[in-house]
Order: C-alpha cells, then structure tokens, then sequence
C-alpha cells in the first residue's frame, strides 16, 4: 500500500541500534513504559560499526523512510573503538548521501547509552516527526532503481 | 616530514624519450642494480598494449615505456606479482603516476608488497580513449607521439579524465621521476625522489647536481591551468549525480555488466557484495520489495551497485579512467567517481596514493575528529 500525501502518512523507520547501549536503552524505555512511536522497526546489530553502506542502501531502496543508527557515546564502546570507526563511516555515507542529494536528512546517527531510556524515547520520537515531516522516501514508486 | 628532493640530472634527449628511458633501464639491468622492469609492451596484432615482467635486457627494445593507451592499469599487474609478498627480485616499474598511485593505495590494502619494487614516475601527457585508439591504432601511436612532443598538455585527444588530471607528474609516493616537460625538448630530467631512487642513480653513476626549479615551475604552472579546467568541468559533472532522477538519467543506459568494477585497480575485494549469492534475491523478497516500493528493476540494484561503489571506492579513486574505457554504453563513470572522490577525500582531509605509510581513512580514526567529519556527525550527541 502506497502512502497518500504527506498528512496521514505512517513512516516506515529502520534503527539499527548497538546490542550494547542502544537496544539496551530502548528496552529501559520500554519497562519505563515510555511512550515512543510506533513506526521504528528495530534491528539489532552487536556494534553500530557492523553497519555497511549497502546496508543503509538496501534498506533505503527497499522502502524506508528514514534509518536510524544507534551506539555507545565516544569512548563507551563495548569493543573498545568500534563506534569511532562507526562514526567516520557515517560520515562517509552521509558525505555521499549530501553530495548524491540523496535526502542525507533521512540518516541519522544518536549516540545512546544503555541509561538513557528517556533519550531513547526523544530521540525516536523527534526522528519520526521529522520523517514526517519530509513525506514518503522519493525513491517509492521509482520503476528504475 | 618527508625529506624533499631539489636536484636532477639532465640527460641527453637526442633518441627520443623512450629510447633515453630504455637505455637507462637497460644500464640498471646489465649493472644488476636491478633484476627486471615491468613495463608495458605492445601485442604482436599491434592494437593493444600489455604489461610485461622482463629480465632479458634484448626484449626491452621492443618495450614502450610511455604507451599511449591504459588498457590494464600498472597498478593491477604489479598486484598479480607482488600480492604474496616480496620475492627475491628487485623490481622497477615504469608507470602513469595514476597507476603509481593505485599501487599506493593497493600497498595500504596488503594487495601491493612495495619492499622490492621501485616505482617511477614520469610526465604523464594522458592517456588515449580506448575507443578511438581500436579504430585506428596506426594513427594512435602519431597522435600519441605528437603528444609527447609537446611541452604543454593537450586535452583534446585524451581521455576527458585525462584532460582534467592534476596530478600528472612526480609524486612523493615515486621513487625515481622522468621530467619529461624540462626546458628544452632536448633534456630529460632525471629526479631522485627517494633513497631507493639515489641509490640507482649512483650505481649509474648519474650525479644529480642540476637545479630542478625551472621545470618544477613549469609543472606547477600546468596543474593550475588543470586545477581550473577540473573546476569548471565538475560543475557539470555534478548535474548529472544530484538527485534521485539525475542518477537515474545518468546511469539508465547501464547495462549491468560490471566492467567498471572489474577493471578498477582500487576495487580489489576477492568477491564483491554485488556479485554474492546474497545480493540475489529470491522471488519472494523481490516480491516483498514491489509490494513495498510499488516496482521494482530488474535485474534488481542495478543503480544501488554504482552508489554502493562510490562509497566503498571513492576516497581511493584514483581517477585513472579505467571504468569508463570498459564500458560498453561511453556512461563517463571515471569523471563522476572522481567527482564524488574529490569531494570525500577533501572531507577526509585525505589524498589516495599520496603518502606510503598513511592508512585508509576506513581503516583509522582519531579520537578528536576532523572539522568535516564533525559537522557531518552534528547532532549525534544530542
């Protein structure tokens, strides 16, 4: 089902969040009984620096509106630097997101940590209206990508 | 910080600068200062050229050390050798600096073993379009010599990235560097560049005592006029990548065939995501993609593979134009990765095959980050 306009819109959102912090996180928010909005889909990876651009791609090219990666704040990493080497990739995905004009606004990168239930829950929420507010990923309906 | 080389050695150019280039290579040979040069050499059907490996010093008569076509880069026959490690062979290879640059950037990637391999290096007039070099070898090679002759660069027979190349000449990364472009047509400078490349020069008993700045001058003001001319052709180039419908429009003649990324001498992986069982889907998420998406192309990615490419690639292009002599349907694939190259490795504060030791900005990162990585990562803290 294809969405109709940009007012009653439901995103669909990836976030892919770090075993360690982020997905620890969503789940304090979850047993805080927070509310956090429904749209974001949630895949846990061991380390937000196991995230490749082909997977940022594909999960874009397959219909989200927007992704969301999650990790430990700099210096925190569970695997000592992984989110260093994470933070410079998505600079790169975002570089070439800006320079492709790719809706670089649709990617976006929290740190979280493993207490920041109340973060988690701003974030997700910020993130999802800001989607919103972009309407549904160009690349829908596009019969040559 | 990397000790500079000021002085050459001038050498009479009264052969022709690929015969002076041989009969130098051949004095390295018969003092055993080396054991072999890789050098491109013309096939016996005469449309095409080769890398070749030569230990007999007779075969070198019939190598040509500036060829004027780049039908495999320098980069990837060095890599076919040296992969496995260094062997017992003092090896030269004679290359384009674009090439010089890819074996850098291959070194980095553990494809390269540099130990025994000394690089040089000469002025690169460009290289020819495959294309228009096959319909008329005979008057490639003319084209190509006059070319040579000229102490200017001429953009108008070479490849478009060729034409918009500003690093044609000696590199920190050369060892030993052929100014081609010296004062006068009847010299050709000799520039030591490393100690590898003092060291051959002394076995030669070549003292390199002349003062190298005229020519260095000369070359500086040349890359600026190329530095401009890549400006200006940029601003087109990004018309064709910005946005969703540009990037379909450009690449919409693709055909899928994956040249680009075969020939390329920086996409080195031993199995690309793009051609793994996991990029092929089954019928049921193809399905699930329609479903979702409203359409889908098939075969399926066939533009996520360029962007895919762009980002795993970019910050090593060395913009040698290999991808776009390979493809089958003239998309200009070289001048828009090096396009996007020069804008990441400008955020990268990196520039590829440059320096020998530094590591590829994926493989390293700094506590505090640079200025441009920073801005990009705004707002991850909140």
């Amino acid at each position: 089902m294809k969405p109709e306009g940009k007012d009653n819109f439901t995103p669909k959102i990836v976030g892919y969040l770090c075993n360690w912090c982020t997905y620890a996180a969503a789940d304090m928010a979850g047993s805080s009984k927070l509310e956090i909005a429904p749209e974001l889909t949630v895949i846990k990876v061991m380390c937000s620096s196991r995230i490749d651009f082909n997977m940022v791609l594909t999960t874009f090219f397959n219909g989200a509106d927007g992704i969301l990666i999650g990790g430990c704040h700099p210096g925190d990493c569970h695997y000592d630097k992984g989110n260093y080497y994470t933070r410079r990739r998505f600079a790169l995905f975002k570089d070439i997101m800006k320079i492709l004009k790719l809706d670089p606004e649709r990617l976006q990168l929290s740190w979280i940590s493993a207490s920041e239930g109340n973060r988690y829950a701003e974030v997700v929420n910020s993130f999802t209206e800001k989607i919103k507010k972009l309407g549904p990923n160009p690349l829908n309906g596009n019969p040559y990508f | 910080m990397k000790k500079s080389y000021t002085k050459g050695a001038k050498i009479s150019n009264s052969k022709g600068s690929r015969k002076t280039i041989l009969n130098f290579l051949k004095g390295l040979l018969k003092k055993g200062s080396l054991d072999a040069v890789l050098i491109p050499m013309r096939v016996p059907a005469g449309d095409s050229y080769a890398w070749v490996l030569i230990k007999d010093k007779k075969l070198l008569d019939d190598a040509n050390p500036i060829a004027p076509i780049m039908p495999v880069q320098g980069a990837n026959a060095l890599s076919s050798c040296t992969k496995k490690g260094k062997g017992n062979l003092k090896i030269a290879a004679l290359m384009r600096p674009c090439e010089i640059r890819a074996a850098i950037e291959l070194s980095k990637l553990n494809q390269v073993n540099l130990e025994s391999v000394t690089l040089i290096s000469y002025d690169c007039p460009g290289a020819l379009p495959m294309s228009d070099y096959l319909q008329d070898p005979g008057e490639g090679e003319k084209v190509f010599d006059s070319l040579l002759k000229k102490r200017d660069r001429d953009v108008e027979s070479v490849k478009p990235v060729c034409g918009i190349c500003d690093n044609f000449s000696i590199l920190p990364a050369s060892d030993l560097h052929f100014g081609l472009s010296a004062d006068s047509r009847d010299n050709i400078l000799l520039i030591p560049n490393s100690k590898k490349g003092t060291g051959l020069l002394n076995k030669m008993d070549i003292k390199p005592s002349e003062d190298i700045s005229s020519w260095a001058k000369n070359i500086e003001e040349l890359k600026k006029v190329q530095e401009k001319k890549r400006k200006e052709r940029f601003e087109y180039v990004k018309d064709m990548v910005e946005g969703f419908d540009s990037l379909v429009k450009t690449f919409s003649a693709c055909v899928g065939c994956h040249n680009c990324e075969s020939v390329c001498p920086v996409c080195y992986c031993r199995q690309c995501y793009f051609e793994s069982e996991t990029a092929k889907p089954d019928i049921e998420s193809i399905l699930l993609k329609t479903k979702n998406r409203g359409s889908i192309s098939l075969p399926a990615d066939r533009i996520m593979f360029h962007v895919g490419r762009m980002v795993h690639m970019s910050l090593s292009c060395v913009s040698c134009g290999l991808c776009t002599d390979a493809c089958p349907v003239s998309i200009p694939v070289a001048e828009l990765f090096s396009y996007v190259g020069d804008r990441t490795q400008q955020t990268f504060e990196y520039r590829s095959g440059e320096e020998k030791g530094e590591p590829i900005p994926m493989k390293t990162y700094r506590k505090e980050e640079t200025k441009g990585i920073n801005e990009l990562v705004k707002g991850a803290e909140g």
